[in-house]
């Protein structure tokens, strides 16, 4: 899984109801990989309104995935910064562990990749 | 504007025009035609277009269009057509020297070797000096005889009419091929056939930059022909043995990933999760670019949503086996109840509404009963607009490709109104499971419905 997908997906058990707990969900025993992959700006640019930064850079950091802390003012002409993203949202996958959630504490367990979102009987 | 042939497939009719029209916002390609000249018994429709290379660019990805030719004449027989081309002797000058080739065909008949030469022959008077080429010549001529679809044979009947000009463009019909899923590492039962996956790319303007997501991903067919066309893609499904292909056909290949390698689509397909749309994770405030999605209909096992039959004790999941929750076990499934297929369409759309960016596309398939189908059946929403409805009939019922612009934000009361409560009867694929299995009459050729 990578990062790109972190970003978009919240805690979504029945009762779990607060916002700043349900998202980001937090790794745990993430096990990383990077694979390289051919980096398009186009979409680089036109998904950067879409992703929650300060959720990026918070899984990033306890990731160890250095990115800049605040998007530039013209992210298209910086290459830097579009390297940066594109190594961190789509490069890095994560390939086993889980996603825990700081609100109810369900855990989504990631296996070879895929992530288990599924919910339990008791959560739906 | 000079004039084009458009040389359409003759196959799925239904789709072509629709094609026709995402092709030409997908290549921003002005094109003018009149509709009322759009014959689906025809595989040529005249159009007209800026530039030949315009032209080349509209038809490029189009997987219904098999080339689209520079109009140089036409006429019910070839005098009245060597009479039209004889009027622009001016263009010949150009292609005097360089190497060519004819093509001759005939729709609806089969030509023999000599009747083909003796058509290229009759061209003489254009005055061609340069070498035939077979292959890549620089300059290709394209005749043919439409007689029209027969089951007869009706040897002596005239041509409706003969077309001629100069090919400038073909479309992409050879990712058919490419895309086979016979040739495939892996595949499921109702994997969805190659040259439909790839309509539903175009249907979907999937291009690069772009976010497409299928809901219902199954083996991942759409995720991959929409990022062959460069789009980046997601998926999931409640049945992640289909993602990871530890059930069906061709199991333990790595599922979609197998594919995904053998295509090289791995940095475009970004990911594949398990969970059921109905309940999903997706934050608020992500947003896709299109959905192109195949609903299960239920009628092979019966569509499934997560959820909890009457009177059975919700917190079974927390039950202690073997001292852990038994939701936590490596081996728990959560429960499931059926999914009545009008519920599976009006959930689709509601998301659709919520997740698409505006002017962002819904393409997915409609399963209907043939004889009692009327057009307002198909499903409304006051934030999409209906773009294209394309039958592919099987007798007694249909499929549908339904596409669907997002044209507002979704605001709460819409909600509301998008009830399906303005029919004053079922629509025909309320209930549709029931009615594959005791009404219809089945061919075996037809597809496999999920």
């Amino acid at each position: 899984m990578r990062l790109i997908t972190h970003n978009m997906l919240k805690c979504h058990v029945k009762n779990c109801k607060e916002p700043d707990k349900q998202f980001p969900l937090q790794f745990k025993d993430a096990k990383l990989e990077q694979i390289e992959a051919e980096r398009n700006n186009e979409f680089l640019v036109r998904m950067l309104p879409r992703i929650d930064w300060p959720a990026l850079l918070k899984t990033t950091k306890e990731l160890g995935i250095i990115i800049p802390e605040k998007v530039p003012a013209n992210p298209a002409d910086d290459d830097e910064f579009l390297q940066a993203l594109h190594t961190a949202i789509l490069e890095m996958h994560v390939k086993e562990g889980s996603m825990v959630c700081n609100g109810c504490g369900h855990e989504y367990k990631i296996t070879k990749g895929i992530p288990n979102m599924l919910l339990a009987e008791h959560e739906i | 504007m000079p004039k084009f042939i458009v040389h359409f497939a003759h196959f799925h009719e239904d789709f072509r025009l629709a094609e026709l029209e995402a092709l030409t916002l997908l290549e921003d390609v002005v094109v003018e035609y009149d509709r009322a000249s759009y014959n689906p018994e025809s595989p040529f429709l005249i159009v007209e277009i800026e530039s030949a290379l315009q032209a080349a660019k509209l038809v490029r990805r189009g997987i219904l269009v098999r080339s689209i030719v520079e109009y140089w004449g036409s006429g019910s027989t070839y005098e009245e057509l060597f009479a039209e081309v004889r009027r622009q002797p001016e263009r010949w000058a150009e292609y005097k020297s360089c190497s060519f080739k004819f093509t001759v065909e005939a729709f609806g008949k089969s030509l023999s070797q000599k009747e083909k030469i003796s058509t290229i022959e009759s061209f003489s008077f254009l005055g061609f000096e340069g070498p035939i080429r077979m292959k890549n010549p620089s300059a290709e001529f394209f005749v043919c005889e439409e007689y029209g679809e027969s089951h007869e044979p009706l040897p002596f009947e005239t041509p409706r009419r003969i077309w001629f000009g100069r090919v400038v463009g073909r479309g992409s019909r050879e990712l058919i091929d490419r895309f086979d899923v016979k040739k495939r590492k892996y595949l499921g039962n109702t994997t969805m056939d190659a040259e439909l996956s790839l309509i539903m790319a175009n249907q979907a303007l999937a291009r690069p930059g772009c976010l497409v997501y299928d809901p219902f991903v199954g083996t991942g067919s759409f995720l991959m022909t929409c990022s062959h066309f460069g789009a980046s893609s997601m998926g999931s499904d409640i049945d992640g043995r289909q993602i990871r292909g530890t059930a069906g056909f061709r199991r333990d290949v790595d599922g979609i990933n197998a594919n995904l390698a053998q295509y090289q689509l791995q940095d475009l397909v970004l990911d594949t999760a398990v969970f059921d749309v109905c309940r999903n994770p997706w934050r608020d405030g992500m947003l896709f670019d299109a959905i192109v999605t195949d609903p299960p209909y239920g009628v092979r096992a019966g569509a499934k949503r997560l959820g909890r039959k009457n009177g059975t004790i919700p917190e079974r999941s927390l039950r202690i086996v073997d001292g852990e929750e038994s939701h936590r076990r490596a081996d728990y499934y959560p429960p499931t109840i059926p999914y009545e297929m009008s519920d599976v369409i009006s959930d689709l759309l509601e998301f659709a509404a919520e997740k698409l960016v505006v002017g962002g596309r819904l393409v997915y398939w409609l399963p209907t009963v043939a004889d009692e189908y009327e057009p307002e059946d198909v499903p409304a929403h006051p934030a999409l607009r209906l773009v294209a409805n394309s039958e592919q009939p099987f007798g007694s019922w249909s499929r549908r490709l339904i596409t669907m612009e997002k044209i507002a934000i979704l605001s709460d009361t819409d909600h509301l109104l998008s009830e399906q409560g303005s029919l004053a009867r079922d629509p025909a694929h309320k209930n549709f499971r029931d009615r594959y299995f005791t009404k219809f009459k089945r061919d075996p050729e037809d597809p496999e419905l999920n």
